[in-house]
């Protein structure tokens, strides 16, 4: 396997309770993955440089940035839903040509179907695998247990509350137990309160069964708390700033925010923001002038 | 400023069983049936002046037939053996007309939503006939397919198709983005995206343009009756308006209105039903 230069990566500086050695398959790889766009009349714009970065199976992974930091840009190729300008996504060794159903996507909208029960949304993807309803009937019954909304399997999306719709999304997408699941900002519009039980909601429906998570998110303490690595982007251009472990034991607690560890960490991603955010006076994208 | 008592002050409320006048609840229920009944009191009242205002005398009963002879007029014309036969025909213009012109629109409208250089093609065409103001192409249709039933079915599809079209194809050309996304996340083909998220995205935008398309049905068949036939209720309405029996004319008035009424009514349970989600934007 290749080390990646760029970036540091820390084999071994996480655990979960499934290998102890630390060493484990790299489930995507970013190779020099950046996206230019062409506008009308200004020529290039630059919005996301190159990213070489490795994410090994099992491990989750943010992208904490600013806005206009490319982290969506960058999620959307990791899916397959944005061609990159240059660079390939490689998916279990392969070169992505287009979005994988082994890929699961959560955005920052539930995206609820408002005509189809709580139920027959979750039963989307299988619908478009081309599966029989009553094959998936009792898997769509456990992950809506899984995400505690059984008793609303015949809601419509209109009458539930933010937090649960993005979970009836959550459910859906983890009915086909994707290998890798990408989710840019799913939590971001709720309270704080919903926010932080949708992360341990999270972790205890991601650890266990070992799902890659490639999350996006511009809230710092939940970066750390969720993940194993933080991958620090800035703006203008759109690039990688830096790479941090986050070495806490699973399964973790809320209560980990309050070791000083966590509060170091979180110093530390916001420390990589400011010292690249500093140099946002002279562009080094190639806008032609 | 120096205060010896630093309790908080509170006065106490006695709770005794008796409810206060403020106590009492908004009585919701009470105040809206008196705005039923102030309703019914003003129908009652324009019924009173237009049974009285020609008796009168301060406005002609040839003008205006009070009340009860529209009444009456109303009920010789409905029982008469004249009758069924010319309301038959129009009803069965405007059903054909709006049937075939809202399968018309909808057709149109699905191809130009779907094929963008279909749209490109055709547009400006389908906007420069919908510029003509229909009516005045009923004598032509009239002087095309004659005086019988056809030509009032054109007239009721060229006005009706459009309304239909345009909505269709306006409601396909804006599925919210995300949910193209979410269904290009999961490789939907492009005819599963077309069924599971298109077509129902675009259906509230479609079928308000079906409503429309039935109204406007209903004005097609009844000013080609009126431009040249020799049945249906606008050929009534006419007759008997060239006769100057306006009572008859209010008659037949009342009946197209309660016509269109039903339909309207039939369509509207429709839409709650087949159209049962929120529609703000999501």
């Amino acid at each position: 396997m290749p080390s990646a230069s760029g970036p540091r990566f820390i084999e071994g500086g996480y655990q979960n309770g499934k290998n102890e050695t630390g060493e484990r398959g790299v489930i995507l790889e970013l190779d020099s993955v950046a996206k230019t766009y062409r506008t009308r009349g200004r020529g290039h714009v630059e919005a996301l440089r190159p990213v070489r970065l490795q994410v090994p199976e099992g491990s989750f992974v943010s992208l904490v940035g600013p806005s206009g930091c490319g982290k969506t840009t960058l999620l959307n190729m990791i899916a397959g839903l944005l061609p990159p300008t240059s660079g390939r996504v490689l998916f279990e060794g392969e070169a992505l040509t287009g979005p994988s159903r082994d890929m699961g996507v959560m955005f920052q909208q539930p995206v609820l179907l408002p005509w189809r029960s709580v139920e027959k949304n979750v039963m989307l993807p299988a619908e478009v695998f081309g599966l029989e309803p009553s094959s998936v009937q009792e898997r769509i019954g456990e992950t809506l247990e899984m995400v505690g909304l059984a008793d609303f399997s015949n809601a419509l999306p209109q009458h539930l509350s933010g937090g649960m719709q993005q979970r009836v999304a959550l459910a859906r997408v983890l009915a086909y137990r994707p290998k890798v699941l990408l989710m840019d900002e799913p939590f971001g519009a709720l309270d704080e309160f919903t926010r932080e039980a949708m992360n341990v909601e999270l972790l205890s429906l991601t650890r266990p069964a070992g799902i890659t998570v490639v999350f996006v998110t511009h809230n710092i303490s939940e970066a750390v708390f969720l993940s194993h690595r933080v991958v620090v982007m800035s703006s203008r251009p759109g690039r990688v700033a830096g790479v941090i472990d986050v070495p806490f034991d699973d399964p973790r607690e809320i209560d980990v925010m309050r070791e000083r560890t966590f509060t170091d960490l979180v110093f530390e991603v916001r420390e990589l923001l400011d010292k690249h955010e500093d140099r946002s006076g002279a562009p080094a994208g190639s806008e032609t002038t | 400023m120096t205060t010896e008592n630093t309790e908080l002050r509170t006065t106490e409320a006695p709770l005794t069983g008796a409810p206060t006048a403020e106590d009492v609840p908004l009585d919701v229920e009470g105040s809206q049936w008196k705005w039923r009944l102030g309703t019914v009191a003003t129908g009652l009242l324009l019924f009173a002046l237009w049974e009285l205002l020609p008796r009168a005398g301060f406005v002609s009963p040839i003008i205006l037939p009070p009340f009860t002879d529209t009444m009456y007029a109303l009920y010789t014309l409905v029982i008469s053996d004249f009758f069924m036969g010319h309301f038959l025909v129009t009803l069965n213009e405007i059903f054909w007309g709006f049937l075939i012109g809202a399968t018309i629109g909808l057709v149109v409208g699905i191809a130009l939503g779907v094929f963008e250089p279909l749209k490109r093609l055709t547009y400006p065409f389908v906007v420069a006939f919908q510029a003509v103001p229909k009516i005045v192409l009923a004598p032509l249709f009239i002087a095309w397919f004659g005086y019988g039933q056809t030509s009032k079915i054109v007239m009721a599809i060229a006005i009706g198709f459009f309304p239909v079209l345009i909505n269709t194809m306006v409601g396909l050309e804006n599925v919210p983005n995300d949910r193209i996304q979410l269904m290009r996340s999961l490789r939907a083909s492009k005819m599963q995206i077309f069924r599971k998220v298109s077509l129902p995205s675009a259906s509230p935008l479609m079928f308000a343009g079906i409503k429309t398309a039935l109204t406007f049905a209903l004005i097609g068949a009844i000013v080609g009756e009126f431009v040249g036939a020799s049945e249906g209720l606008g050929f009534l309405l006419d007759t008997y308006n060239f006769q100057l029996r306006i009572d008859r004319v209010f008659s037949v008035i009342i009946i197209l209105s309660l016509i269109g009424g039903v339909f309207y009514f039939v369509l509207e349970w429709l839409d709650k039903r087949l159209i049962f989600w929120r529609q703000d934007g999501v």
